[in-house]
């Protein structure tokens, strides 16, 4: 009953003329972000391979990572996802509780492709998908010229319009390690970054930027935010320009996307085509062109202009920080205390 | 003197076509009585409100003692009331509902406690002192209320249905301890009631009341005896009311017979009035002033008094005769004379 | 029987909306969390010992009960001279000034912290204004700390409170404050000696519906604290959402579970005893 209902649902959510196709290549379920990712994925990625195959896809929009592993988990028995595309935290938990498949290129000969960090990322599960990478966002009409470091957001003339994520969030982590790193040369230093954070904090204006930075900066509530670039990006060409986006000189920290194989699959067959037309260069050099994740396939041809966005221009590339997320999940409880009691408690406004 | 006086007083609630209250006028002697006596809506309660201050009126004076008091405040009246409810303060014993209002007109607290022992020893009631109201009897209650009201000797004791929560039984003993108490204080006292034996047994005067006004303000016994209007009649005590012709200066005819009355209005349609205790049935030949024959239809036997309904060409009438008077045996379908004198014959223009 | 077929529907939504997911909850919060993150099936206290021996557990657990009693107590002592104004107006007018007051609850949560934000903001209508008639330089920090969710916290509850006291003042009889006033009392005098004592009753279960609320609320404390004010709901969000550790979130929201039943259970006995002395 169920499974007819989700069926209806795909071939429902698919555009017209895939209908015929999509029943001749069988059908499955991806589970991913949802709002623009959803709109650029479905369009870049998914359509093509519905096209391309005749698999209809039904695309569950998952909320965030710890909300699809929330509902892996309830379907831990009878999984209704064959595909789920998450943060690469959680998506380790997934992998150790046995959630997703464990995976490698014999199974998925694209597997090979994927840069070396890539593959490391998702450990014996998935591979990762997309890079993202944390750049500081800001209002290009208050703040001229361009900023280029983070160390504009401590100039006195800010204070109070400085949106910034904590800890535990991951971009409060992502943050703390850059800091860490420019000021400590290693991005497990937290003693090195708690000074700057601690004259930052009286600037902050709200640790939960509500509904986002870019919202906050577009109603002139604050000047500056931390954001992930790609939305950065589509966010800053959506307001022509009014939202500036920097990588900072300190340097970035990719936030990793890995793709995966739900275990028990009932579509294993389609969900691991599919894994590979998402980790194809075809797919991933459009989903870049769009929405400037950066490619994880080495193979992949990108516009220099695109390129350009991610963080994977040769400019950019030596800024990276070889932060491990599976190795900062482990410091997380400490720097999210650290934070509370030194960074959040000295910001008392 | 006149101790509590109305001038034409009148409240207007809004939204309603006819006034509550329609220019009322009276004076109460110091230590009277008073019986507001109406239906339900004629105005009675509200007048009272607007005495106690509770509600303001659209017109009119309220004079106590010579003092005009309509723009005051309820809490500077000095006016004892009785609710309808009792509206004891439920957190409060009977003692401290009592000393409310001495310590709120700042009583100073020696003289408090005495008092409120006189005031509930006044109702019988200082065994009871430290109850809280729920758990006094109705009849309980409306005794702290009234000692409540008594208490910081009011110059007004205004008591609104006093006794429509009691019981038939319990009704009567209180009615007659409130008189008793008031005629002991003499506290010039305001009573609104629906029920006319009430009123008739515990007034010095009574207003009766219909439709905002006053149809008559008089003693008692003339209320009873001499109603002034056709609604007075009615409304107090029991009546039969005939069709009649005013022919003549104190002559008129009914159901083919002549009648003969003390006062009559001028000739025309007319209807005319006899309380049951004045009409007689005659036995034999013997004669009245007026007679008119007629048939006995029911016949209802209560002890002490027995009520004959009896068919007239004239009209139905009511006799009540006393156990043992002529007339005491007389049966349903049996003919009879009634006769009556004109003195008690009541006259009002159709 | 016909009555207790008649309670099914209620029953079956309680069991399964409520009772089912506790139960649940109450499953995960005796799993393990191994330090990369992950759930074992365990049946072990290790989560409820790691949490009650947290310092920061107890730093939460004060902050949310004084912040929600305040914020409580100033919802009830603002709802009330808003009830006794409907309770004293013209009947017509009443159902109409019920339905303003209780307005709130038909807006969602979130569109109502946007409007504070406009009003409390740094740049909002509040700061402008002071600092428009020269008050003061400096904006005034309104939001995004303690005081913002004070403000939110205490208004998000007011229309409970409302509600509560319509009900319960509308039971208390408006002869007795004739009564009080016939008896020499001025209106403030009955006020205090009268009408505050009998609404007591009414008062207490406000404040205690508030409370109830304000301790298990989590959108304004979240959205209008700037990330500066933790509380217990606060932290089963981080827990559940952030952190990824549900034994963690599943075993605090237990011990919030707990704690609010046992303070219910031990209110239902004083009120008994209060009734029954």
């Amino acid at each position: 009953m169920r499974r007819t209902l989700f069926a209806a649902c795909a071939s429902l959510a698919l555009a017209a003329p895939d209908i015929a196709a999509a029943q001749d290549g069988g059908r499955m379920t991806l589970q991913a972000y949802a709002g623009i990712f959803r709109d650029n994925y479905t369009e870049t990625v998914v359509a093509p391979f519905t096209a391309a195959r005749g698999t209809a896809v039904q695309y569950h929009d998952g909320g965030t990572s710890a909300a699809m592993l929330g509902t892996l988990r309830a379907q831990r028995a009878d999984p209704q996802i064959d595909v789920v595309i998450m943060d690469v935290t959680t998506a380790a938990i997934a992998c150790a509780e046995g959630l997703v498949e464990k995976i490698d290129a014999t199974t998925l000969p694209v597997i090979a492709d994927v840069g070396e960090q890539g593959r490391q990322a998702g450990g014996e599960c998935g591979p990762a998908v997309t890079y993202d990478h944390l750049v500081m966002v800001y209002d290009s009409r208050a703040v001229t010229p361009a900023p280029t470091s983070l160390a504009a957001m401590w100039a006195p003339e800010h204070r109070g319009r400085i949106a910034l994520s904590a800890p535990p969030n991951i971009q409060g982590l992502a943050l703390t390690a850059i800091l860490a790193h420019a000021n400590g040369g290693n991005w497990r230093n937290l003693n090195a970054a708690m000074p700057r954070l601690r004259e930052l904090a009286p600037s902050v204006q709200t640790f939960t930027p509500n509904p986002d930075g870019y919202t906050l900066i577009l109603n002139d509530q604050v000047r500056f935010a931390t954001g992930w670039n790609a939305r950065a990006q589509l966010y800053s060409d959506q307001s022509q320009g009014r939202i500036g986006v920097t990588l900072p000189s300190e340097g970035t920290v990719f936030q990793i996307n890995t793709i995966n194989l739900v275990a028990n699959s009932k579509n294993r067959a389609q969900a691991l085509a599919f894994m590979a037309h998402a980790l194809s260069p075809e797919a991933q050099a459009a989903f870049t062109e769009r929405m400037f994740y950066g490619p994880t396939n080495t193979r992949t041809q990108v516009s220099a202009a695109a390129l350009g966005r991610t963080a994977l221009a040769p400019e950019f590339r030596e800024r990276v920080i070889p932060l491990d997320w599976n190795e900062m999940v482990r410091l997380r409880d400490s720097w999210n205390q650290r934070w509370r009691r030194e960074v959040i408690a000295a910001s008392s406004r | 003197m006149s101790h509590l006086g109305l001038e034409r007083l009148t409240r207007r609630f809004p939204g309603t076509a006819t006034p509550a209250v329609d220019g009322i006028s009276l004076d109460l002697p110091q230590g009277a009585l008073l019986a507001l006596l109406g239906p339900s809506g004629c105005g009675k309660t509200t007048t009272l409100r607007m005495i106690a201050g509770l509600e303001a009126p659209d017109g009119g004076r309220i004079l106590v003692a010579g003092r005009d008091v309509t723009a005051l405040p309820p809490h500077r009246r000095n006016m004892g009331v009785v609710f309808q409810s009792y509206a004891l303060f439920p957190h409060l014993t009977a003692a401290r509902n009592v000393a409310f209002g001495l310590e709120m007109r700042g009583v100073p607290r020696a003289e408090r406690g005495p008092r409120v022992a006189r005031a509930l020893e006044l109702v019988g009631l200082e065994a009871l002192a430290q109850r809280k109201p729920r758990q006094l009897s109705g009849g309980q209650q409306q005794r702290v209320a009234l000692a409540r009201a008594l208490a910081p000797q009011p110059d007004l004791l205004l008591l609104d249905e006093p006794l429509s929560a009691l019981d038939a039984k319990l009704r009567e003993e209180v009615r007659d301890e409130i008189r008793a108490v008031q005629q002991r204080l003499g506290t010039t006292t305001v009573f609104v009631t629906h029920d006319q034996t009430e009123a008739l047994a515990m007034a010095d005067l009574v207003a009766v009341m219909n439709q905002g006004r006053i149809e008559q303000l008089a003693t008692p016994e003339e209320v009873f005896e001499r109603p002034a209007t056709r609604f007075v009649a009615t409304f107090v005590g029991r009546a039969a009311i005939l069709g009649a012709e005013v022919v003549g200066e104190g002559m008129l005819r009914a159901g083919g017979a002549t009648l003969l009355a003390a006062e009559t209005p001028r000739p025309g349609k007319a209807e005319i009035f006899i309380r049951p205790h004045h009409i007689r049935p005659l036995a034999g030949d013997v004669m009245a002033e007026n007679v008119l024959p007629g048939r006995v239809l029911r016949r209802v036997y209560t002890g002490d008094i027995i009520t004959l309904d009896c068919e007239t060409a004239a009209g139905n009438l009511l006799a009540e005769v006393a156990g043992g008077s002529p007339g005491a045996a007389l049966q349903p379908g049996q003919e009879v004379r009634l006769g009556f004198a004109a003195a008690d014959l009541r006259v009002f223009p159709a | 029987m016909i009555g207790l077929l008649l309670c099914l529907p209620a029953a079956l939504i309680l069991g399964v909306g409520f009772v089912w997911p506790v139960v649940l909850l109450a499953r995960i919060s005796f799993n393990r969390t191994t330090d990369m993150g992950a759930m074992e099936e365990a049946w072990t206290l290790d989560t409820y010992a790691r949490i009650v021996t947290d310092d920061f557990t107890w730093d939460l657990a004060w902050n949310t009960i004084t912040l929600s009693a305040g914020c409580a107590a100033a919802a009830v002592a603002l709802a009330l001279p808003v009830t006794l104004l409907i309770r004293n107006a013209p009947p017509r007018w009443r159902g109409l000034m019920a339905l303003m007051a209780v307005a709130p609850l038909l807006v969602s949560g979130t569109a109502r912290i946007v409007g504070w934000m406009a009003i409390l903001g740094d740049q909002g209508m509040v700061n402008a204004l002071l600092t428009g008639l020269g008050i003061t330089s400096d904006p005034l920090r309104l939001i995004n700390n303690l005081t913002g969710v004070r403000i939110g916290l205490t208004e998000s509850l007011m229309p409970y409170c409302c509600l509560v006291l319509i009900a319960g003042l509308g039971r208390l009889d408006s002869r007795l404050e004739e009564a009080a006033a016939t008896l020499g009392a001025t209106r403030s005098r009955t006020f205090l000696r009268v009408t505050l004592p009998l609404a007591f009753p009414a008062l207490l279960a406000a404040f205690l519906l508030a409370f109830v609320l304000g301790v298990s609320a989590f959108i304004t404390p979240r959205l209008m604290g700037g990330g500066r004010v933790f509380v217990v709901a606060t932290e089963i969000f981080d827990l559940a959402l952030e952190t990824v550790d549900w034994p963690a979130a599943a075993a605090m929201a237990m011990l919030l579970l707990g704690t609010l039943i046992a303070a219910m259970v031990l209110r239902g006995v004083l009120t008994a005893r209060k009734v029954a002395g």
